[in-house]
């Protein structure tokens, strides 16, 4: 919360606290006016003061209006501002994150937070500007005021303020579990529906509408119920304020009468008394709409500031080398995953030189991928050092790192854009001939050339509107157009048939004949020609040769081999 | 699709809006006497309201009287006074506790309506309709929209009927008191009216583009983070950056220009409240000074040109809240006319004596008026396992699609024993059809419910069974809470091959006759592969299948390989068969399963 308010302007902030003080003020001294005229004009018969008095009050009302249309102005603006820094701020350090960090949250509360939270926190601002200052001055005002009219009729505010803090602590105390509640169903009720379209082909396939719709139809209940619950307390909040002011009117009123019939006080003070009485209605209506929204705006602080102030772990050294030649070893490379009890890795050690392809082959969760994400530095060795032409990639400026390898993620990313756009990610200088090779090498330029626009062919987010092989073709061919040195595709052939698989990595093999070569794959025909294999099996190397020498000597590669030939041994 | 309909729902609402009310009305019918029973309330209520002020007034010249005639106040009469209004205000309090309560109650039991309809819609319509509207634009009308119509139902209309009601209330007492100065009240709503005109349409404007480049800032976001990876190794952060900070600054800029031109509209409103009230003070005090009206009126009479103004400012922001209420009610009402699964209710003609197990006859389909599978026939033993080859966009899903009634064929017929499946129940028809698909879906709940799903009856011994036999029991033992491990949304917590092996266990507790299978080509390894191949074997024996081919293991297994191209059969047979005939079959063969057999030369000998 200090950390929030720090950060706002100081002079803007201040600037929009005057314009509030000034609003405050006249719609403050308004009633005192009133009462003036009564007590002087109006019991005394005297028009030419009333209207005098009439005149000043107009003038009062202007000057207040300078303040009300100029704070909202300024804070605003100071509000809006803000959001738009903290989003920026939370989205840059994002995007400074290694993988270990980013894992730690993972995508979707990142983007919870840098989208929702703001704009919870940003509203916390912008009320607080206006109302965390503003109702306390109509609280205190109000007393103030009815002080300097009559000590004794400010009195019964003062007693009346306990009532109103513990009416409102009680509601709060039992509304707040029931919001809580209420939102965790709500939650629930989403998942679902959500689950109801994701699942829609199985759910019909096993006759379950009723049950889902049952499931549903109780959790609706459920939250239907809490929502009633909640609001009945809530409903409670508003009249009785209302119902604790209004018997302070009364009470003024009976005092008052009591003090003018012995002629300590005067007609019209009790009239702007009884406008008081409004005004601190107000100011506490507001102060207790805003003090519900805190808890609310802090948990979303606290969720901003867990991003900012989250350490990298990967970061540049002050001296950084960039290595001149082009070789890939691990050297006794342990790693393991932040919080992890078994390493991912134990002891990997190969050297790969210029011109080689090594293959990766191994189990689901043998560590494969993890293998190649210590390459492109998403994460740091634990023990041992990951070497690019003799120099520790630690070493390595993290942007220099990222131009010597191109990686291909296991999962086909592309971004909502175009086919160019896309492709010039990989080297933003590329002219349509380069990307056209690129395309031909990952045979997606067949496909690309027969859409209406070409390079230009919009892809729908998250390439929507590709299939499975083609997204793939597409990330491959991004790959290639980027001058690495070292190019890495995990399992990047999947969905491709065994001839388009053939036909991209034979045209690869050309291209890349100066480069190192890195290829995870699953099957044993896409990685048999490689110059050397690496057998993988629960984090540790299980071997390391050529297709041969495995075939020959390791067990681990024999049975990978022999389960995917195991049909032809039948036949 | 849905965007595109929102901004053609929104041109025409005008036109509509009487008909959505009507119909969102319709809602609230259980709910008729609670709202008859609420407007009785919220006039008693105001009534008590307005009443007060003028009680107050009473008592306050009762004092002034008693101050100027010199005789002392009567307090006897200013106790009864204080007396009947503190009744009042309790009443009122009351009233407005249960007026809100009742309120609060109608909403929420209107949209518990409004979701448990939308929920079981999506039970009735086709599946096609999934294909065309996005799970987001569902989802957010599932979830905002119905919100936003429980948050309008519940504030707005409260504050409509009472507020409707305090005017006409507060006009009444206003010129019973005296008809001139209400004239001068009344000024405040020409006024209102301006500053609204003046000021909404700007705010309406910059709020509009507010949230447009909240959406686009929100895609951006969501975009950058779910491609993370590929962002930080392309070195896409500069870019990226920029393209947020121009949205960014599209936000900032129109985000606060709207909410000062809505901010500005309350002060200038209640500048205008103010002139009025310093205009109605002086020329009330002259009238009193002349003594026709009294002190005490006065005062009541500036406490009712408050409680004039009040409703009539915040009138406008609930119309406006309600009229979004209403475009998403229309959104809501779209989705639940949405065209639903026709059920036929003429007989197609049943072959009682059919031996075959399925038999499709000149099926014509498609989801077009374009036909994807034309003059399509078939005749399927029982036991008989065909496996369907095929490239991409052959009809080979299409195909499954339709064995599965998930959508209605366009001509021909498809019979199961016999039977029409028009003819049948759609849950009939999918009692005796099984299925596993490519996508694995697993709802989020425990291991044992989801493999109980195929069979809610299924006996615990019966779900240990299929597990077993599906040879995923011994993984799930290893995981700390065993059966009752809690899958999460996507089930994320597994790994791909057990989520399949998990399927297949399902599958396993249902026990069609007739089993469908779509193949996954997804990426598991090797060892899980044979196992997952294994455990279908064991699925698909003495069970009639079809199985949308992409393992090697599949189609050598199968007593029959249907060839399809363009929603056709090309040719049948036995892989052998179907080899040696050097047809389409082979090309597929050789592009899509071929491939294997490099690998084990030399080694199977």
């Amino acid at each position: 919360m200090l950390r929030i308010i720090k950060r706002l302007p100081a002079g803007r902030v201040t600037i929009a606290i005057t314009f509030l003080l000034l609003q405050v003020a006249c719609a403050m001294y308004l009633p005192y006016m009133t009462a003036d005229m009564v007590n002087n004009g109006v019991t005394k018969g005297d028009i030419g003061f009333i209207w005098k008095q009439g005149g000043f009050m107009i003038g009062l009302t202007l000057i207040g209006l300078v303040g009300q249309v100029l704070n909202p102005y300024v804070s605003s603006r100071i509000a809006f501002n803000f959001a738009a820094e903290i989003r920026r701020e939370i989205y840059e350090k994002v995007l400074s994150f290694s993988k270990n960090e980013y894992d730690k949250f993972g995508a979707a509360t990142l983007i919870t937070r840098n989208t929702n939270d703001v704009t919870q926190v940003q509203s916390l601002v912008e009320m607080g500007l206006k109302f965390l200052i503003i109702s306390p001055l109509y609280l205190i005002g109000g007393i103030v005021m009815t002080y300097k009219l009559s000590p004794r009729l400010s009195m019964v505010f003062i007693a009346a303020i306990p009532f109103l803090i513990s009416g409102s602590v009680i509601i709060y105390k039992f509304a707040n579990p029931l919001y809580e509640k209420i939102q965790t169903l709500l939650d629930k009720l989403n998942l679902y529906f959500r689950e109801g379209l994701t699942g829609v082909k199985v759910i019909r396939a096993f006759g379950k509408e009723e049950e889902e719709y049952a499931k549903y139809s109780n959790t609706n209940m459920d939250y239907t119920k809490t929502a009633i619950k909640a609001g009945t307390i809530m409903s409670f909040f508003t009249p009785l304020i209302t119902l604790l002011l209004s018997l302070t009117t009364i009470i003024i009123m009976w005092i008052g009468a009591d003090s003018i019939s012995k002629g300590t006080m005067e007609v019209g003070t009790i009239m702007a008394a009884i406008t008081y009485t409004a005004q601190i209605l107000l100011g506490f209506a507001l102060l207790t709409s805003v003090i519900l929204v805190i808890p609310k705006g802090q948990i979303s602080i606290k969720r901003i500031y867990e991003i900012l102030d989250m350490p990298l772990s990967i970061q540049d050294l002050k001296e950084t080398i960039t290595p001149a030649k082009k070789s890939l070893e691990f050297d006794q490379v342990d790693f393991r995953y932040p919080g992890a009890k078994k390493k991912t890795l134990e002891d990997i050690n190969f050297k790969i030189n210029e011109g080689q392809t090594l293959a990766i082959i191994g189990s689901t969760g043998d560590g494969k991928t993890s293998l190649i994400n210590l390459m492109a530095r998403l994460y740091d060795v634990e023990k041992g050092s990951v070497k690019i032409g003799g120099i520790d990639i630690r070493e390595i400026k993290q942007k220099k790192l990222n131009n010597i390898v191109s990686l291909t993620p296991q999962k086909s990313t592309l971004f909502m854009g175009t086919i160019r756009e896309n492709l010039l990610m990989a080297k933003p200088d590329a002219t349509d001939e380069e990307m056209w090779i690129a395309l031909e090498l990952s045979c997606a330029s067949q496909f690309v050339s027969k859409l209406k626009n070409g390079l230009d062919s919009v892809i729908e987010k998250s390439g929507g509107n590709f299939s499975g092989g083609q997204k793939q073709r597409l990330c491959i061919a991004r790959t290639l157009l980027k001058d690495a040195d070292i190019y890495i595709f995990d399992d990047s052939f999947s969905a491709l048939d065994f001839k388009t698989d053939a036909a991209v990595r034979s045209s690869m093999k050309k291209k890349l004949s100066n480069a190192i070569t890195i290829i995870v794959a699953q099957r044993i025909s896409t990685i048999m020609n490689a110059d050397l294999i690496a057998v993988l099996d629960k984090g540790k190397l299980a071997g390391l040769g050529t297709h041969e020498e495995l075939l020959a000597s390791n067990p681990v590669y024999q049975e990978i081999v022999n389960s995917q030939a195991y049909k032809e041994v039948i036949v | 699709m849905m965007p595109s309909k929102k901004e053609t729902k929104t041109a025409v609402k005008l036109k509509n809006l009487w008909q959505t009310t009507k119909r969102l009305t319709g809602f609230m019918k259980k709910s008729s006497l609670l709202i008859s029973l609420t407007i009785v309330i919220a006039i008693m209520g105001t009534i008590m309201q307005v009443l007060s002020p003028k009680l107050l007034g009473n008592a306050t010249t009762l004092i002034f009287k008693g101050v100027s005639s010199k005789a002392g106040i009567d307090m006897h009469a200013l106790a009864s006074i204080l007396i009947t209004v503190t009744v009042l205000y309790i009443g009122v309090f009351i009233t407005s506790f249960l007026q809100e309560r009742i309120m609060n109650v109608v909403a929420q039991k209107t949209t518990y309506e409004l979701r448990n309809q939308l929920k079981a819609k999506m039970n009735m319509v086709p599946v096609s309709f999934f294909d065309k509207n996005s799970n987001g634009s569902l989802m957010s009308i599932a979830a905002n929209d119905i919100d936003n119509i429980a948050n309008s139902l519940q504030q707005s209309l409260t504050q409509l009927i009472s507020g409707v009601i305090t005017v006409i209330g507060v006009i009444c007492f206003m010129f019973y008191i005296s008809p001139l100065l209400t004239l001068l009240a009344c000024i405040m709503v020409p006024g209102s009216l301006v500053v609204v005109k003046i000021f909404t349409p700007k705010a309406k404007k910059f709020n509009k583009s507010y949230y447009k480049s909240m959406g686009d800032l929100n895609s951006q976001i969501e975009e950058t983070y779910q491609g993370f990876s590929v962002v930080k190794s392309f070195n896409g952060e500069k870019k990226s950056l920029q393209k947020f900070d121009e949205i960014n600054k599209n936000m900032y800029e129109s985000g606060w220009k709207g909410k000062f031109f809505s901010g500005c509209v309350m002060p200038l409103m209640i500048l205008v409240q103010n002139v009025v009230y310093v205009l109605i003070s002086a020329v009330g005090a002259a009238f009193v000074v002349s003594g026709s009206i009294t002190i005490g009126d006065m005062q009541a009479f500036l406490q009712y040109s408050q409680q004039f103004s009040s409703p009539l400012s915040r009138l406008s922001m609930f119309w406006g809240n309600l009229l979004t209420a209403i475009a998403s009610a229309e959104r809501v009402f779209y989705l639940l006319d949405s065209e639903e699964m026709e059920d036929y209710h003429k007989a197609f003609s049943n072959k009682k004596d059919e031996t075959a197990k399925v038999v499709l006859k000149n099926v014509s389909f498609g989801y077009t008026e374009e036909p994807l599978i034309k003059d399509f026939s078939l005749t399927v033993k029982d036991g008989e396992m065909v496996a369907i080859v095929g490239h991409t966009g052959s009809g080979k899903t299409t195909l499954i699609n339709l064995l599965q009634r998930f959508y209605e064929i366009k001509g021909g017929s498809i019979q199961i024993d016999g039977m029409d499946i028009r003819n049948l129940d759609r849950k009939d028809v999918r009692k005796k059809v099984g299925m596993v698909l490519q996508d694995t879906w697993l709802f989020s709940g425990t291991i044992y419910d989801n493999i109980r799903y195929g069979n809610k009856n299924a006996r615990p011994e019966q779900i240990y069974a299929a597990a077993k036999a599906s040879y995923v029991d011994e993984f799930i033992q290893k995981l700390p809470d065993g059966y009752n491990t809690v899958l999460g949304e996507d089930a994320g917590n597994i790994s791909q091959g057990q989520k399949q092996l998990i399927t297949i266990a399902r599958a396993f507790v249902a026990d069609p006759d007739i089993l469908i299978l779509d193949e996954a080509t997804s990426n598991v390894d090797s060892r899980t592969e044979l196992i997952i191949q294994k455990a279908m074997r064991r699925l698909l024996k003495g069970r009639t299948s079809f199985v949308v081919a992409h393992r090697l293991s599949t189609i050598y297994d199968a007593d029959r390989i249907v060839v399809m191209e363009q929603g056709n059969i090309v040719e049948t047979g036995t892989h052998k068969e179907l080899l040696s005939m050097d047809g389409t079959y082979k090309d597929i063969y050789q592009s899509q399963f071929a491939g294997n057999n490099v690998t084990t030369t030399g080694f199977t000998a």
